[in-house]
């Protein structure tokens, strides 16, 4: 039920080589995609094409690894949007020179947390279904801001925050860094602590965590804490990235992040994934947008092809697991 | 007084219960409205509420039929956004089209709506991925046949959408109609309570040699069929055609689904649940106009109705 290789692990004849392709294809995938881009438009692997691929894959990769956490306990988290944008608006609240551009971002991140606590709740007490408590939040939160910024939201993003989203240490994307930086502490926590065999667990069977005295509710909260937490930063990340703030801030994302979990092999069903391959699975998804509009295909052409992916690699991943 | 009480009790399990939450917030918001305004209760603010129901309440009839068999249909909104360009754009005013090119976008919907069925069905993918991706390539469609809103429609067309005998919105009581139809068909006939039957459980289902894929087929072509009709009906409505006409036609087609009492889990509601809910949540936005509420508070209000009526619900129904 766990981690796929542990069986071959502990046996002494080694797996076949198929199987270590098989259990990384998503990887193969992705290098394939790449190397068909380049073959078509050699300006694909340039150094600046490259940056700007990576700084475009953090935003979403944040967003990915809470959305994978919870999709792991089987839920769903379609706040993250709404989540992120309110994240990006209480940015502007302080006026540039004030000095509270890092305290803020604790702000941001606390309107996240308290949006996945009451969604968790929702969902572990309340025994709402995911997507509807979530879809709720999200509603709440959308008219909060509104409300809030009367419609239109204003206000520069903070020069540390531009740094953040939009720098480069020696060519690499900062927010790039952030992510990777992000992504090694929530492997450690999913795939290398107790706490991420409890979620696997829950998210395998609820009845059995329970029955084996595990706290199903809180880890059910804590996967949409940790998803509201993230997409705050990814929020502040996107808003950096983009240099202005608007209402609809990371419109999408909610989607995307579990279409990019699904191809990396996340069972919506819960209790199978990693993250590794769930944020590979993001990297696909900008790389393909990024491909198309590099060969210079029409943007509407993009959405077609960028759908017609994710059933094929989805029909892919059925018939592998079956 | 047993003999009411078990009647009463009977009649309670045949109604889901979220019929009764529905229904008494209904009620609850009704009364808020005839005190709070005056205009409320007329006739012609009724009607209103009625015509302003008919996209969603087509929307989510499909939708229930898709829930119930335990799966979702993501791909509504950008089908309908499709099929309303197409439909102004080849009738392009021309009268003697209207009819050729409606049938066609009927036909086109149910089609799109099979294929959705056949590649869960078949395939095994899940529900959400399978309409989120033909969500996707429907949507880059509409935009590749037109940026813009485009063509439009004879004006007689429109009487399509506002027509009313005696004050009543003839759409409306279609509808309405088309609700119980769907709820005898559901209750009565064999291919209805398959629905039921593999929504409730696919996989025994499956094994007791019930046509699965013939019955998600049909439950996701009525849902395409249902995404047609409201493109039709927002052409006629708005005269034009255009390539976001569906947009929030994905989520707001859900919530009265589970509102109405119809578990995502699939095999427990119906779609009569669902036709309160969508009336429910328009008297809801009826009310908030006219208390002169700004859409952003009214966006909040409808967040918190979704969580106290659907908690309601769930905390009763879970063990």
């Amino acid at each position: 039920m766990m981690a796929k290789g542990l069986p071959s692990k502990n046996s002494i004849v080694p797996p076949p080589v198929w199987t270590l392709v098989k259990g990384n294809l998503i990887y193969v995938a992705a290098l394939a995609l790449v190397a068909v881009s380049t073959a078509i438009e050699p300006s694909f692997l340039s150094t600046s094409n490259i940056a700007n691929i990576l700084s475009q894959i953090a935003p979403l990769g944040v967003v990915v690894i809470g959305q994978s956490f919870v999709l792991l306990a089987r839920g769903l988290d379609l706040s993250i949007a709404s989540t992120m944008a309110a994240a990006a608006v209480v940015l502007t609240v302080f006026p540039r020179s004030s000095g509270y551009t890092v305290p803020v971002i604790f702000v941001s991140i606390l309107i996240g947390l308290a949006t996945g606590l009451v969604n968790g709740v929702l969902v572990a007490k309340r025994k709402v279904s995911p997507f509807l408590a979530t879809l709720a939040t999200m509603i709440v939160l959308q008219g909060l801001r509104f409300y809030w910024t009367q419609g239109a939201a204003t206000g520069e993003v903070p020069a540390l925050f531009r740094t953040l989203g939009a720098g480069n240490i020696f060519g690499v994307p900062i927010n790039f860094i952030i992510l990777m930086a992000i992504g090694a502490v929530f492997w450690v926590v999913l795939h290398r602590s107790s706490y991420g065999r409890r979620v696997f667990m829950v998210g395998g069977s609820p009845e059995a965590a329970r029955l084996v005295g595990i706290g199903v509710d809180r880890v059910i909260i804590s996967t949409y804490m940790i998803s509201g937490g993230l997409a705050a930063v990814a929020g502040v990340l996107l808003a950096g990235y983009v240099g202005t703030i608007d209402g609809y801030l990371g419109r999408g994302f909610e989607l995307q992040s579990i279409v990019a979990a699904v191809i990396g092999g996340v069972a919506l069903t819960g209790g199978q994934g990693s993250l590794p391959h769930a944020l590979t699975g993001a990297a696909i998804l900008v790389i393909v947008s990024n491909a198309v509009l590099l060969f210079g295909i029409p943007v509407q052409f993009q959405i077609v092809l960028s759908g017609l992916i994710v059933i094929a690699v989805a029909a892919f991943q059925r018939t592998k697991a079956s | 007084m047993v003999d009411l009480a078990q009647g009463l009790r009977r009649w309670q399990v045949r109604m889901p219960a979220g019929i009764w939450t529905v229904l008494l917030m209904i009620v609850a918001l009704s009364l808020v409205g005839i005190y709070t305004s005056d205009e409320f209760s007329r006739v012609r603010n009724l009607s209103n509420i009625c015509e302003q129901t008919v996209a969603v309440s087509i929307g989510a009839l499909g939708q229930t039929l898709i829930i119930l068999t335990g799966g979702i249909d993501l791909s509504i909104g950008s089908l309908v956004s499709l099929l309303s360009v197409l439909t102004s754009g080849l009738i392009n005013q021309d009268p003697a089209r209207v009819v050729p090119v409606c049938l066609g976008v009927i036909a086109t919907g149910a089609a799109v709506g099979a294929i959705n069925g056949l590649l869960i069905a078949r395939l095994r993918i899940h529900p959400m991925i399978v309409t989120l991706g033909s969500g996707a390539v429907l949507q880059g469609a509409a935009l590749l046949y037109s940026l813009t809103p485009t063509g439009g429609v004879p004006p007689e067309f429109e009487n399509v959408a506002y027509g009313r005998v005696y004050g009543i919105p003839i759409l409306a009581v279609i509808t309405a109609l088309a609700y119980v139809g769907v709820a005898l068909f559901l209750k009565r006939v064999y291919a209805g309570r398959l629905i039921f039957a593999i929504g409730d459980n696919p996989h025994s289902a499956d094994l007791v040699g019930l046509p699965y894929t013939r019955t998600i087929v049909l439950a996701y072509s009525a849902s395409g069929l249902c995404g047609a009709l409201a493109a039709i009906y927002l052409v006629s409505r708005f005269g034009v055609g255009q390539p976001y006409a569906g947009e929030n036609l994905m989520l707001s087609s859900i919530t009265p689904v589970i509102l109405g009492g119809t578990l995502l889990t699939g095999g427990r509601g119906g779609v009569m649940g669902t036709l309160l809910a969508c009336y429910l949540l328009a008297i809801l936005n009826n009310i908030l106009n006219f208390l002169d509420v700004s859409t952003y508070v009214q966006l909040i209000a409808q967040g918190l109705i979704v969580i106290g009526a659907v908690s309601a619900q769930f905390s009763k129904e879970s063990r």
